[in-house]
């Protein structure tokens, strides 16, 4: 049985209670949660560990919290965003057994640092789902066993560009660019030897890329009433979609006009 | 429906599962939901399929599917106390309108003003479509089966500890 949580914190705790929960509802937005869902999160520990007067608001970058009438206020920024499904799943796992009385302070803060821990898979794996996720996506939408292939060997290589991409840190627009650019040239060189249709290749592959997250979580906040964070991602969709679209679109033009053939 | 059909939905079916769990592994999630995520996936893809098989446009078979899709998302979240992002966002993969929002760019950039024209008006259908499908499911009142939110886990507490 755990040590319950004393009914009014002093001063001192609160201020690790507050740390902990900022730091919780920065492990769930930059790990890819929705506004909502953060919010609520952050209420729930508030009140399990008894901190009043707790007040948060969020946006898709950005968390103001204030307790205690404004004893205690924390601003945070959160420019960098991956998506790690597993640490939201996690947290969340982690705010029911607050919520349960289940663990003391300590206990809680351990486990959040086990969840913000928690690795994505190896890169070997990364390589092998892009590879087959864009061959699957290629045969989905309607593309045949060539371009299939093709995607593959589109999706492969464009999964171990975005891994260096991601170990120089290099800038989302230029990493949506230029991966685009890769997928349609590698795309166009596989299929010209298989015969194969160099759209639903390049389609396939693509999906790596496309901005299904930020859409699905743009919908998801505007459902919640959060406009202003379902804007912010609907702008990010709009403007990767631009991003692939410019990156395919160079290669293609640049492939017509060396070659005096149009494909797509 | 002939058997061909049903082979062809058969294959499709496994196709969405397949494209479903690779993204779900690229976005880390945890290891028990694999086979959920790639069932959600799977089964929205395929009723979106099956929809246009019967007859029904791009946008109604969106609509269709994203209904299914979120409710089956709502059940394993309970069912297996994870976010329903987890499913959601997994599952949706299939049917967002990655390759519409990239013909529309396309045409765009080749200056072909009326294929941009109608491949974007269709693009923003289809993403109204799955929007609405995803919001009637989700904000529809749902049995918990015996499962305690965590709103209501505080209040057994705090009540057990007034009593």
């Amino acid at each position: 049985m755990a040590v319950p949580i004393e009914q009014y914190p002093d001063s001192e705790q609160r201020r690790r209670i507050m740390d902990f929960i900022m730091a919780a509802g920065q492990t769930l937005l930059e790990n890819g949660a929705e506004v909502f869902r953060v919010e609520q999160t952050m209420q729930i520990m508030a009140r399990s560990f008894h901190l009043r007067e707790f007040n948060v608001y969020v946006l898709s970058n950005g968390i103001f919290a204030s307790a205690g009438t404004a004893e205690i206020s924390e601003v945070r920024n959160i420019p960098v965003r991956t998506i790690h499904l597993g640490r939201v799943a996690q947290v969340n796992a982690l705010s029911r057994e607050i919520a349960a009385g289940k663990l003391t302070l300590d206990e809680a803060e351990q486990r959040l640092a086990e969840a913000r821990k928690i690795p994505f898979p190896c890169g070997w794996m990364q390589l092998l789902a892009g590879t087959a996720g864009s061959f699957a996506f290629a045969r989905m939408f309607g593309g045949s066993v060539g371009s299939g292939v093709a995607a593959a060997a589109a999706g492969l290589a464009v999964s171990a560009y975005l891994l260096v991409c991601q170990k120089y840190r290099l800038p989302a627009i230029f990493q949506k660019i230029t991966g685009a650019a890769l997928i349609t040239f590698v795309a166009i060189l596989v299929c010209a030897p298989l015969g194969a249709s160099v759209s639903h290749a390049t389609i396939g592959a693509l999906m790596i890329l496309t901005p299904g997250v930020a859409f699905t979580m743009g919908i998801r906040d505007y459902v919640h009433g959060d406009y202003l964070s379902g804007t912010i991602r609907m702008i990010d969709a709009v403007l990767i979609a631009g991003s692939l679209a410019c990156g395919t679109g160079l290669v293609l033009r640049l492939y017509s006009i060396l070659t005096g053939v149009t494909v797509l | 429906m002939t058997i061909q059909q049903l082979v062809e939905l058969g294959r499709q079916f496994l196709l969405g599962c397949a494209g479903t769990l690779c993204f779900g592994l690229l976005f880390g999630i945890p290891r028990r939901t694999y086979l959920a995520c790639a069932a959600d996936g799977a089964v929205g893809w395929v009723v979106y399929q099956l929809a246009v098989l019967l007859g029904a446009g791009g946008v109604a078979a969106t609509l269709l599917a994203a209904v299914p899709l979120t409710l089956l998302a709502r059940v394993f979240a309970i069912t297996l106390k994870a976010p329903v992002t987890v499913f959601l966002l997994c599952g949706i993969f299939p049917l967002v309108p990655g390759a519409g929002i990239y013909y529309t760019a396309y045409y765009f950039i080749l200056d072909n003003n009326p294929l941009f024209i109608e491949n974007g008006v269709n693009t923003l259908k289809v993403a109204v479509a799955l929007a609405i499908g995803i919001s009637l499911v989700l904000g529809m009142p749902f049995p918990h089966f015996g499962q305690k939110s965590s709103e209501q886990l505080l209040k057994s507490r705090s009540d057990t500890k007034t009593e």
